[in-house]
């Protein structure tokens, strides 16, 4: 039987323009496109988004420090495509995620990678992933309005909204509800 | 007999809403049944958006009424009747397979995109502010369900038949968009509404052209079934019966 789950797609997010793109998860969708129209639905529900990436799985290169210390470097080889752009994620810590560090250019994901060792040494990175710039499919400017906006005027999705706290409290001071423990 | 702009604006205000929340509702009844995860959160969040956009409509009739917005919309949604009820039956049908409630919803957001973009420049204030502020988030719904009739079309043969039939059941219905009562005629005079029979040529102009695109044929059929805004079909009875259970169950419950 064949697998009818859809390909898996990472989402990045960009907070504020002040801030880099930075892995929040992923989700499956069937192509590209429909990939960021999910990862809108499903990362983007409070009003902290000003654009969003999403990369095929398979399109990721990925390389952990462990792998880069071992004698046989994964990976080798050439396309034979010619120089093409790679984005270059990086994850400082273990319990970090990958945030987006620059842009790279070189024949195959394992060039990517040297180049970005060499461009972007600091801080020292616990997993790099290299994606072919091409293979990414990003929000647009324009895009903003309909994909971020209308989440500011959403105030009911936020857990504070609904102040059950504060009605828990009212409910137990008229002895309708019984207190924490008991 | 004219009736009165208060009253036509007031009719069309309710016939909004209704529209907008009685799909909400058949929308929102996908959530935990949709085909994969990741589309049930996204479709689950449109049919919120619906709501949302139903409780404009409803808040700005509740202001032309001299009402309190809240408890007036709880109020008109929640215990009222389905005879009383001024939604077309379009948005009442029940959600059907995946192919249907995607192109009644697509269909409708064609719609009621072109209808806000004229609504942004209504004589109303407070119509406009409400259109300026829905479209944004049209736009994005058009995005998404237009995404899913191409690749319903284009998908296979079973998703693009599906699809087809879906489309030849809700095209009669999709007429009832475009249906003016007598009352609305007022409204369009006085430039507070758009003329649905220019609405309806622009609908007709972009949707033929996508469902083209995606494989599909829009039916040639015009006849639409008529709109009567007070006549419905049994699926309201049993959709308000879920919708306005809880509500029912203890009326003087505060949210």
């Amino acid at each position: 039987m064949s697998d009818t789950q859809w390909p898996r797609f990472e989402v990045f997010k960009q907070d504020s323009h002040a801030d880099r793109h930075a892995g929040v998860g992923s989700v499956h969708a069937p192509d590209g496109e429909m990939a960021l129209l999910i990862a809108r639905d499903v990362f983007v529900r409070r009003p902290d988004c000003v654009s969003l990436w999403v990369a095929p799985a398979q399109r990721i290169s990925s390389f952990t420090v462990q792998q880069l210390a071992s004698a046989a470097p994964p990976l080798r080889g050439s396309h034979g495509r010619g120089p093409e752009s790679f984005e270059v994620f990086k994850k400082v810590h273990h319990k970090g995620v990958h945030t987006h560090v620059g842009q790279v250019t070189a024949e195959t994901p394992f060039d990517a990678l040297r180049a970005a060792c060499q461009d972007f040494a600091e801080p020292p990175a616990h997993v790099w992933w290299l994606v072919p710039s091409a293979s990414l499919v990003r929000s647009e400017p324009a895009d903003s309005d309909s994909f971020f906006e209308p989440a500011l005027h959403k105030p009911f999705r936020d857990q504070a909204f609904y102040r059950i706290q504060t009605l828990l409290r009212r409910l137990k001071k008229a002895g309708l509800a019984q207190k924490d423990g008991e | 007999m004219t009736p009165h702009p208060d009253q036509a604006l007031s009719d069309w205000l309710l016939a909004s809403a209704d529209d907008e929340m009685v799909l909400a509702h058949r929308d929102s009844e996908w959530t935990g049944h949709a085909p994969i995860l990741e589309e049930d959160i996204a479709f689950a969040n449109l049919a919120l958006d619906e709501m949302g956009h139903a409780s404009l409509w409803f808040g700005a009739l509740a202001e032309l009424r001299g009402e309190d917005r809240a408890e007036y919309t709880d109020r008109l949604v929640f215990f009222r009747s389905a005879q009383e009820f001024r939604n077309i039956q379009m948005v009442e049908l029940p959600r059907g397979d995946w192919a249907f409630s995607m192109v009644r919803q697509y269909l409708f957001d064609e719609a009621e995109l072109l209808r806000l973009a004229r609504l942004a420049h209504s004589q109303s204030e407070p119509i406009a502010q409400i259109a300026v502020k829905v479209q944004k988030e049209e736009i994005y719904h058009v995005r998404h369900t237009h995404a899913w009739i191409r690749r319903l079309g284009l998908g296979t043969e079973e998703s693009r038949q599906r699809c087809q039939a879906a489309l030849d059941e809700l095209w009669p219905f999709a007429q009832q968009l475009f249906s003016t009562e007598e009352g609305a005629k007022v409204l369009v005079r006085d430039g507070i509404v758009p003329d649905p029979t220019e609405v309806r040529l622009a609908w007709e102009g972009v949707v033929g052209k996508n469902l083209t695109e995606s494989g599909l044929m829009a039916p040639t059929a015009h006849e639409g079934v008529p709109l009567r805004r007070d006549e419905h079909t049994p699926h309201l009875t049993s959709l308000l019966a879920e919708m306005q259970s809880v509500a029912r169950t203890e009326p003087s419950a505060v949210w």
